[in-house]
């Protein structure tokens, strides 16, 4: 099972949004993933377990595993593009 | 005629749990939900108000005797208690005049991009409670509805005129082309821009800059909530004078705290969640194809390495201005996470210089100790009407984030003046 990190600036707003859709997106697809919804701050905290992080901040740290930008999620333009990016990173 | 307006004032009597999940489940109606789903949101929004209430009384019982402890110990006279900006927007939500906001706001965004006064479409639903907050607060010592929705546009009107005007510096700072940024807590510290230009222009300090990466190493806790309710909790404690078993068990509270109260409001977003995606979908099939900006929250520039480091330096020197600046009575809880939002736009007018940065967001947190202690005493009105059981003796509340916005303060006081 993947551990997906969704994480906007407070943990709370943002990721939520995020967070939900893609438990939909997973769910549709049948995969089973850990989604844990966080502070972008508290990444390095759970870098080790990770397998992906989605988030509606930015990053310009390096990790070990890649990230994906889900600023469409909120603008509501580009929304398929983005969860085919994710959907492609949770199938591997 | 007085039949219809007897059942309205009873309706609004009834008080928080009920008057916004009511209002989400016939705004969700509106926008064509099934009766199911838009029942199952308002319902959702009940049950988070419950759960967060629970946490603010977990936070105020703890820590309100342990702060009117510190005041009888030692003298340091901070008895009002930040709740933190997501108990402060449950308390807007849970306000009578809560349910014309959203609808409001969207028209009042409408009309103004179709007479182009704004460039912002604010797609951002869920940040609409600081209007809320803004009239709750109005209506609170005028009740008047009218003159709250009143309060409510001209503090939108700020919002995404700040947006507006801000737009360009952010999308360059943080390559967010096309967005601006309308959120309330961040908009409130449009000053600091001012700040940073000023304090670029001093020979010496305009030199100076720190290394992102070396302060993420040695202030990283101050990132992570639970160390801060922990530690912060478990000081308070013993200058209040507790034994070493209480000090542990006000810690622990707080840590807590500090946890749960995210979760709660998570489950209010979910709640709010589907019509703030069918007002955002509507916004879209009206204006997508203009050019325009699209006002989203805060959060999509707040991962930026020097915008992380500036509020991790701001969390310790945020609690040591309350205990020294005189005339404060705030003491920083909640919103110690909520500071990466208060210093966007300074972060981006400093063009990532987290010295700078750290000067003009420290000046401008003082200013907002300063607010949410002049405003504790309608804050603390507000709570108690929204059903909040506060401790016996003399605790407020108040908060960082919208307790201490300029914008919102400026426009309570001219209220006053008339009310």
């Amino acid at each position: 099972m993947k551990t997906v990190l969704i994480a906007c600036g407070a943990g709370i707003a943002t990721s939520t949004v995020v967070n939900n859709a893609v438990e939909e997106l997973a769910k549709e697809n049948n995969i089973k993933v850990d989604l844990k919804q966080v502070k972008i701050s508290e990444v390095g905290a759970y870098a080790d377990s990770a397998d992906l992080l989605v988030t509606t901040a930015m990053t310009q740290k390096e990790f070990d595993f890649p990230v994906i930008n889900a600023r469409n999620f909120l603008t509501g333009i580009g929304i398929e593009d983005t969860k085919a990016q994710i959907l492609e990173e949770l199938k591997k | 005629m007085q039949g219809f307006l007897d059942f309205i004032q009873g309706f609004l009597d009834l008080g928080a749990t009920v008057i916004l999940p009511v209002a989400i489940f016939l705004l969700g109606l509106f926008f064509g939900q099934k009766p199911g789903k838009a029942f199952r949101s308002g319902l959702t929004i009940g049950v988070a108000f419950v759960g967060i209430f629970l946490v603010i009384d977990l936070l105020v019982n703890n820590l309100g005797p342990a702060a009117q402890g510190m005041v009888e110990r030692l003298g340091v006279s901070l008895n009002v208690i930040d709740v933190g900006w997501p108990a402060t927007s449950s308390i807007a939500w849970a306000s009578a005049v809560a349910p014309f906001i959203i609808p409001l706001g969207l028209v009042v965004n409408v009309v103004m991009l179709l007479t182009k006064t704004t460039k912002t479409m604010n797609v951002d639903i869920w940040n609409f409670w600081h209007y809320t907050f803004m009239a709750a607060m109005i209506y609170a010592i005028s009740g008047s509805i009218i003159q709250g929705l009143i309060g409510a546009i001209l503090f939108q009107i700020v919002a995404l005129k700040v947006a507006d005007w801000t737009a360009p510096m952010m999308s360059k700072f943080y390559d967010l082309p096309g967005v601006s940024i309308a959120t309330g807590s961040t908009i409130s510290y449009a000053p600091g821009i001012f700040l940073v230009k000023g304090i670029q222009k001093i020979p010496g300090i305009r030199n100076w800059n720190a290394d992102p990466d070396s302060i993420q190493k040695r202030f990283g806790i101050f990132g992570e909530s639970i160390f801060i309710g922990l530690f912060l909790g478990a000081a308070i404690g013993a200058l209040a004078g507790y034994g070493a078993g209480e000090i542990i068990e006000i810690g622990m509270a707080m840590a807590a705290v500090m946890v749960l109260m995210p979760r709660m409001v998570k489950i209010l977003m979910e709640g709010l969640m589907p019509v703030s995606e069918s007002a955002r979908e509507w916004l879209n099939k009206k204006f997508g194809d203009k050019d325009i900006y699209i006002g989203l929250d805060a959060a999509v520039a707040l991962g930026h390495p020097a915008v992380i480091s500036t509020a991790l330096i701001l969390v310790p020197i945020t609690v040591l201005m309350a205990v020294i600046l005189p005339g404060n009575a705030l003491l920083p809880f909640g919103d110690l996470a909520t500071i990466p939002f208060i210093v966007a736009f300074i972060v981006g007018a400093a063009r990532g210089n987290i010295v700078h940065s750290v000067i003009a967001g420290a000046i401008m947190i003082a200013i907002s100790l300063y607010i949410a202690t002049d405003v504790a005493p309608i804050f603390t009105e507000m709570a108690i009407s929204a059903d909040l059981e506060l401790p016996e003796g003399s605790t407020q509340v108040s908060s960082i984030d919208q307790g201490g916005n300029i914008v919102n303060w400026i426009i309570f006081k001219v209220f006053s003046l008339f009310n």
